[in-house]
């Protein structure tokens, strides 16, 4: 146990001692998961996958603005930004903005709009009311122009998601204009109808007989009368997919731990160049020993990283606008995951410690077969949205086994049992490659094995 | 075999043989040593000769195709472990952790031999001493000169006390000054451990050896004290001619 621990303690201050490593370690998935995550999230945002953010400049002042604003607030297409930095927004500011791409789009309702809107909206109501053979007055017609309310677009916003926004604002200013009409029709019918009656009653017509004539209500029932319902085609259930933080952050975790095998394979290969494992195997120490303690020494690594992308996700991330990495309800599943994965790492890096003759070989093959294996695993990009034959390869892919289990925890609401088949894999593999790095080290003779 | 002394055997190897895997002809064949308690062994021989497989073998690095090592009277095939407690090796690469320091290094090998505590910190500061690197034990060996690494690499394979000790080339490539004080403290060692050494440069082996073998082509052609062997042969002076004249000046690559 001592020898051990000695290991572990050697191999711990040797990476602690190598900067370069450190940076390539720690740093290049700190990088990648904010980068790549903040890259996303905008891209998620321009495909409307995500909460926009528009920017509302309300020259009305008055009712049918505010209304705008209420009822694209109550949509929950997007988030109402009136102010940037404190300041109010005018028209060349949204403009700027959006052009700049700081927000996919602003709307500016123009000035006068609610007297302009209920004047047209009475006329209307107005025009289409017939009495006897005389129709309403049609020549107010053309006094009233009708109001613009313009939709300032980013250009690089995707187009279904412009149709569903227009699509969106449309439906909120004819829920408004049937309400402006409605409130005009309870208002003009009555008058319209009292006329018509009084004119044909003559004399007949009295107070009492107004008070029993039917009267307008307005407040309705706002029920709907027509449910539009959804459902999924197929029996099978659609599976949750995950935000850009729930994707990213244990994402480039796994690469990151991953990552090691470049300098746990580079340190086996110096190790064997330098005479040190000569040395070492005419110790009384075993190789299991030796091998074991650069293992424990790289799950340590690996842990750390876990811990520091994790944090990274819970802190860092939502500084720079995105959601807040939710970690699930089972920290016990979280760390199985992660130790699991951390095995699986060490094992390939043994591997090919031992199967590369040199340092350019395990740093060149290691660095891209864990690209690939990323790639493959759904690491770069969302498994749900590779083609049905990458996602069938990626089934194979350690990493993608990692990245299934955390988003098993992190989004769809998972507990250790939900993990275990990815798990097993993942220790599967740690120990497979484990038995064929000692396969290898025997075949070539480099170890002696009783 | 070695000469008569009232020593007991420390190291015998009989018949070994090594066939490589692919290999066409054996890289050892019918080597066998038995080497005397406090002596110096010179294993000497061109390159391809069968040197760092003897040693291999000896060392319990290498498992033989036939024949046995025991060290002690231990068995290296059955019980490895306990050969290699008794064992010390000096190998001819620099063997050390250079982003440690010269007393990291002494103290993780010393670990792995079982030394502990403050056993373990007497045994690495009198090594340190014996190598004369007292200034320099706290810093990296990295930035140690080549005849400092020569003496930490040395220090490493001395500091359990070994009965036997293989050392393989310990001077290669080093200044003149470092090359004498590794030789000195050598032959003050040498009552201490057995050593079996191989080296190139004649002049050491005939220095520092008590017994020297000489080999080519995985076998020993000649082997006994080295001023024995030098008057045996008419018209050599000393070991290089000797072994000159015994394996050719044909280029060994």
């Amino acid at each position: 146990m001592m020898k051990l621990l000695s290991s572990v303690q050697k191999e711990l201050t040797l990476l602690r001692r190598d900067f370069g490593g450190l940076l390539i370690l720690f740093l290049m998935p700190v990088v990648l998961v904010v980068v790549v995550t903040l890259v996303q999230e905008n891209v998620l945002k321009s495909m409307g996958e995500t909460k926009t953010e528009i920017l509302f400049i309300n020259n009305d002042g008055k009712d049918v603005g505010a209304l705008i604003e209420k009822s694209l607030q109550k949509s929950g297409v997007a988030t109402i930004v009136t102010e940037v930095e404190g300041k109010r927004i005018d028209i060349d500011i949204a403009k700027k903005a959006v052009a700049k791409g700081d927000f996919q789009l602003a709307i500016v309702v123009p000035r006068g709009l609610t007297e302009s809107f209920r004047k047209k909206a009475k006329q209307q109501v107005k025009d289409s009311l017939i009495v006897g053979n005389v129709k309403g007055s049609t020549s107010a017609k053309a006094q009233h122009e009708v109001p613009e309310l313009l939709v300032y677009f980013d250009p690089a916003l995707r187009e279904t998601f412009r149709v569903g926004v227009m699509s969106s604002m449309e439906k909120v200013i004819l829920g408004i204009e049937t309400e402006e009409k409605i409130k005009a029709l309870s208002e003009l019918l009555p008058e319209k109808m009292e006329g018509a009656t009084r004119k044909a009653m003559g004399p007949m017509w009295s107070e009492e007989f107004k008070k029993s004539m039917p009267s307008f209500r307005f407040d309705w029932d706002n029920n709907p009368i027509i449910i539009v319902g959804e459902r999924v085609a197929s029996q099978v259930i659609a599976a949750k997919t995950p935000n850009t933080v729930q994707q990213n952050v244990p994402a480039w975790t796994l690469f990151g731990m991953f990552f090691i095998v470049a300098p746990l394979g580079a340190s086996l290969i110096r190790e064997r160049q330098d005479g040190m494992l000569a040395r070492l195997l005419t110790m009384p120490v075993s190789y299991l020993t030796i091998i074991s303690g650069k293992i424990a020494a790289y799950v340590v690594i690996c842990m750390i990283q876990f811990v520091l992308i994790m944090v990274v996700g819970k802190v860092v991330l939502p500084l720079l606008g995105t959601p807040v990495l939710d970690l699930g309800t089972s920290p016990a599943a979280l760390v199985l995951i992660a130790l699991s994965a951390a095995l699986a790492a060490s094992g390939y890096g043994i591997l090919l410690g031992t199967i590369a003759r040199t340092h350019e070989q395990v740093s060149a093959f290691g660095a891209v077969s864990v690209v690939i294996a990323a790639a493959l695993g759904g690491i770069m990009v969302p498994a749900y949205v590779m083609p049905k034959v990458m996602q069938a390869i990626g089934a194979f892919s350690p990493l993608g086994w990692g990245l299934n289990a955390f988003l098993n925890i992190f989004v769809r609401g998972g507990g250790v049992g939900s993990i275990l088949p990815e798990v097993a894999l993942m220790l599967l593999f740690f120990v497979s490659t484990t038995l064929l790095a000692w396969f290898f080290m025997f075949q070539r003779g480099r170890i002696r094995i009783h | 075999m070695e000469g008569e002394t009232s020593r007991e055997n420390i190291l015998v190897a009989r018949d070994l043989s090594k066939v490589y895997r692919g290999a066409t002809r054996p890289a050892l064949n019918g080597f066998s040593v038995s080497i005397r308690e406090g002596s110096v062994f010179g294993l000497l021989g061109p390159n391809g000769a069968g040197k760092t497989t003897a040693t291999s073998i000896m060392n319990t690095l290498l498992k033989p195709t036939s024949g046995n090592v025991s060290v002690c009277g231990i068995d290296a095939a059955r019980y490895p472990g306990q050969v290699r407690a008794l064992i010390g090796c000096v190998p001819q690469e620099i063997a050390l952790y250079l982003n440690l320091t010269g007393r990291e290094n002494l103290l993780f090998f010393g670990s792995l031999y079982g030394l502990r505590g403050k056993r373990l910190e007497t045994r690495v500061s009198d090594a340190i001493e014996l190598v004369g690197l007292e200034e320099s034990a706290d810093q990296r060996v990295f930035t140690y000169s080549g005849g400092m690494k020569r003496r930490a690499n040395l220090a490493a394979g001395i500091l359990h006390n070994p009965k036997v000790l293989f050392l393989d080339e310990p001077t290669v490539g080093i200044d003149p000054q470092s090359r004498n004080m590794i030789l000195e403290k050598l032959a003050a060692l040498k009552d201490k451990i057995t050593m079996v050494y191989t080296t190139h440069y004649m002049e050491e082996a005939e220095m520092l050896c008590s017994y020297v073998a000489i080999m080519d082509g995985g076998q020993i052609i000649t082997e006994g004290p080295p001023e024995a062997l030098i008057h045996q042969r008419p018209g050599c002076a000393n070991l290089e001619e000797l072994f000159i004249s015994l394996t050719g000046k044909q280029l060994r690559d």
